[in-house]
């Protein structure tokens, strides 16, 4: 009885950590994009280009690479294109930086129209 | 002059906004071949896809003055319409081929048609050769200076003008 529950909690235990190694992957897939697609991430795609990337990049998490270190191998290959969240670098400071300067604009925008429409008394 | 402040502003930001789509709408970011220029090669191992006890390490060092990767595939229609180039530029540089998920008999039978101008080639029948190029599809052609640094990436069939640039860069 004691062996069956230990094999249990094994079979258990190993289904668990596939299922977390699976999901790894899928997140990683998911911040890829598929360079021959169009705007497809890897995970999204079946093209022979996503096939091959996903085969690399299960390689390297078998072979314990952190997510950094697969990113790092993407980029230095392909470019930060490849990355769908793009990291806050010199020439991509502009397509960080527009939009909490347009938030900033429009709340000033509304915050100088509310103070001429309800001027304080 | 207020009214004159805001006209000013619009004409402003949709300049910034015409010049920001104008560079991004012709930058090519699908394939920039740019982005693996004057890096190390990577260091790959090619086993001939015709005896597999013969290997072929790259980059090689210290040994040309520059030499040639190429990838392709018999099943690959640009390939055969760049192959007459590679037949031209192999009297100019030694050329690696990599053979990309092909195969052997196939292969083989291109080479014996259409000639042979590679002084190596090796096999990637899983395209992970390929993917440690930073190769999108193919074909694809690299040249590589002796000390290992990628001078210049074609991504696609090679034509009559990067022949030229290619016989420029290796005379």
């Amino acid at each position: 009885m004691r062996n069956i529950f230990l094999v249990t909690l094994f079979v258990f235990f190993i289904s668990a950590q596939l299922a977390m190694g699976s999901e790894r992957d899928i997140n990683i897939y998911k911040n890829i994009r598929c360079l021959v697609c169009q705007g497809q991430s890897l995970n999204d795609s079946n093209s022979d280009f996503a096939v091959d990337l996903k085969k690399v990049i299960k390689k390297k998490i078998i072979n314990k690479e952190s997510d950094q270190e697969i990113y790092t191998y993407l980029t230095v290959r392909y470019g930060d294109w490849i990355l769908l969240d793009p990291p806050l670098k010199k020439n991509t400071l502009l397509l960080w930086a527009l939009p909490l300067l347009f938030a900033l604009i429009g709340g000033a925008f509304i915050y100088m129209k509310a103070l001429i429409s309800h001027p304080k008394k | 002059m207020k009214k004159q402040f805001k006209i000013s502003l619009l004409v402003f930001v949709t300049v910034i906004f015409f010049i920001i789509f104008y560079y991004s709408l012709g930058a090519n970011n699908k394939n920039n071949p740019n982005v693996m220029l004057n890096k190390m090669l990577p260091t790959i191992e090619l086993t001939s896809f015709t005896n597999s006890n013969l290997k072929q390490v790259l980059p090689i060092i210290n040994k040309d003055k520059y030499y040639l990767i190429n990838i392709w595939s018999s099943w690959c229609v640009p390939c055969r319409e760049e192959h007459p180039i590679l037949m031209k530029l192999k009297d100019k540089i030694k050329i690696y081929g990599i053979n990309y998920k092909d195969k052997k008999t196939n292969a083989a039978s291109f080479l014996s048609k259409l000639g042979n101008p590679f002084y190596f080639t090796g096999s990637d029948n899983d395209g992970s050769v390929s993917i440690e190029l930073g190769a999108y599809g193919i074909p694809e052609t690299y040249v590589v200076s002796s000390k290992g640094l990628i001078v210049f990436k074609h991504v696609g069939p090679l034509n009559k003008k990067i022949y030229l640039k290619i016989s420029e860069i290796i005379k």
